[in-house]
């Protein structure tokens, strides 16, 4: 069937990744596997309102991570750079990078992150981006990063499924559910009310109790958080 | 064969099976990860329905006429239990037939999952896909001399992502273009979906209330919305923000 796989591609399991010691140890193969030299692994998150990246782990120095900072990294991650499951990866060089900033483009390169590649995993219903970096251009091998994509979004599935709840917690009820789903579709609060069979009093109840739970400011945000996170 | 509904007996809807002149997009790539694994069947799926109702529709099959029976099995009212383990997983999911396993070594194993057989002829494996903003679906091979080793396991995944990618693209094009909007009017409405009001969007952008406003009720009317709530729910999903 297929030739002989290369051994250097071949995967040993140690078992599954059910703590971030694991995970740290299965990224830190993954890096050495691809050529690079260091990886982070980052998480945005919303709270408030505000949007901003949690650090999961890393082997970078602190310095590197302090001088380029969560803003530096959200950059990065939000530049539209970041490669996909079953998308060829595509490269980062930070002395090309407009979107970073003179001092934040020093701080890549004193600590030797010349060439990055960002790839955004999926699993478990979380959104996670891994950044993976060398001294050099053409270190690490795009077709090698490209099946470590998916073997990181198998660890990371065994990771979330140890360490969150394997469902996330329905914040919000059935009824505040499907009130949100209504505005989402253009309905005005006696519509809704109609629809539910419900009074207009209610219907607000349950918006203003939903709006709450997601942690939005007004009813646009928190039909927009709803979206995003796939609850409607 | 391209096929755009069936009813929901599996039985096939004669006035809609769309007879392509040429190949549908995807089929060639499909047929060309299954001969490389060994599979007789396969096809491309995505899923349809919420919760009790979710089921998996044939977006691309790769049977050289009519339906396999790969098709009908996974697409039946009674493989729900099915579509409903796709939904819910990451990793790839394989069943058994006897003794024989598509799989053939153990860090593949530890990789994906087991699920009950939703064909009983042959061991199969299905590849759960998403798109960006939500849709999802899953490639599925099937086939009793499938050998799938743990670097074929990732390398096929990613490639699935691919193909699935590209038979949705094809289908969005086929229906109507988006509206086009300008930069301004998709930052007031990003800005919106993040919670802020008119008045935080005129200051945020340089511009008065009044022009913000009027870029807001722009894309109301071009996202065909009845308030812009309405228009960020439909940016969203239709990719426009995110």
């Amino acid at each position: 069937m297929r030739p002989d796989a290369d051994s250097r591609r071949n995967w040993q399991a140690t078992g599954p990744i059910t703590s971030r010691n694991l995970m740290a140890g299965f990224l830190r193969s993954v890096t050495r596997a691809i050529g690079a030299s260091h990886y982070v692994l980052v998480e945005p998150s919303l709270e408030h309102g505000t949007r901003s990246l949690r650090i999961i782990s890393s082997n970078w120095i602190f310095d590197a991570l302090e001088e380029l900072g969560v803003s530096g990294l959200a950059k990065i991650v939000e530049s539209g750079m970041a490669n996909g499951a079953g998308m060829t990866p595509r490269p980062i060089h930070p002395d090309h990078a407009a979107f970073l900033s003179a001092d934040e483009r020093d701080a890549l390169a004193i600590y030797g992150h010349t060439e990055l590649y960002c790839q955004k995993l999926a699993a478990r219903g979380h959104t996670v981006f891994a950044l993976f970096s060398a001294g050099y251009a053409g270190r690490i091998d795009p077709k090698a990063l490209g099946s470590a994509h998916m073997r990181c979004t198998y660890a990371l599935d065994q990771f979330f499924h140890s360490t969150r709840d394997i469902e996330p917690p329905s914040m919000l009820s059935e009824r505040e559910r499907e009130c949100l789903l209504w505005v989402s579709e253009g309905k005005t609060t006696d519509e809704v009310a109609l629809i539910l069979g419900v009074s207009s009093n209610t219907v607000n109840s349950y918006i203003a109790h939903a709006i709450q739970k997601v942690g939005a400011s007004n009813r646009a945000m928190a039909i927009a958080t709803a979206i995003r996170s796939g609850v409607i | 064969m391209l096929i755009d509904q069936l009813t929901l007996d599996g039985e096939l809807c004669e006035a809609s099976i769309e007879q392509q002149p040429r190949q549908p997009e995807g089929l060639a790539a499909l047929r060309r990860l299954a001969e490389a694994i060994g599979a007789e069947s396969c096809g491309v799926y995505h899923l349809a329905g919420a919760q009790e109702a979710l089921r998996l529709v044939p977006a691309v099959d790769g049977a050289a006429s009519g339906i396999s029976a790969l098709t009908r099995a996974i697409t039946t009212r009674s493989a729900d239990n099915f579509a409903r383990a796709i939904a819910a997983s990451t990793v790839p999911l394989w069943w058994r037939h006897g003794d024989s396993l598509p799989l053939r070594c153990a860090t593949a194993q530890c990789w994906s999952a087991e699920v009950q057989p939703p064909l009983a002829t042959a061991p199969g494996i299905a590849f759960p896909t998403t798109v960006e903003r939500g849709q999802a679906g899953a490639v599925v091979f099937a086939g009793p001399a499938i050998g799938i080793d743990e670097v074929q396991l990732c390398d096929l995944h990613a490639s699935c992502f691919a193909l699935f990618a590209e038979v949705w693209r094809h289908r969005a094009r086929r229906e109507k273009q988006a509206p086009v909007m300008s930069k301004r009017e998709i930052e007031c409405l990003r800005l919106t979906a993040n919670g802020l009001t008119s008045e935080d969007i005129a200051s945020s952008l340089g511009l008065s209330v009044h022009t913000a406003n009027q870029y807001l009720t722009n894309t109301t009317h071009k996202l065909n919305a009845v308030n812009r709530i309405h228009a960020v729910a439909k940016a969203l999903r239709c990719g426009m923000i995110d």
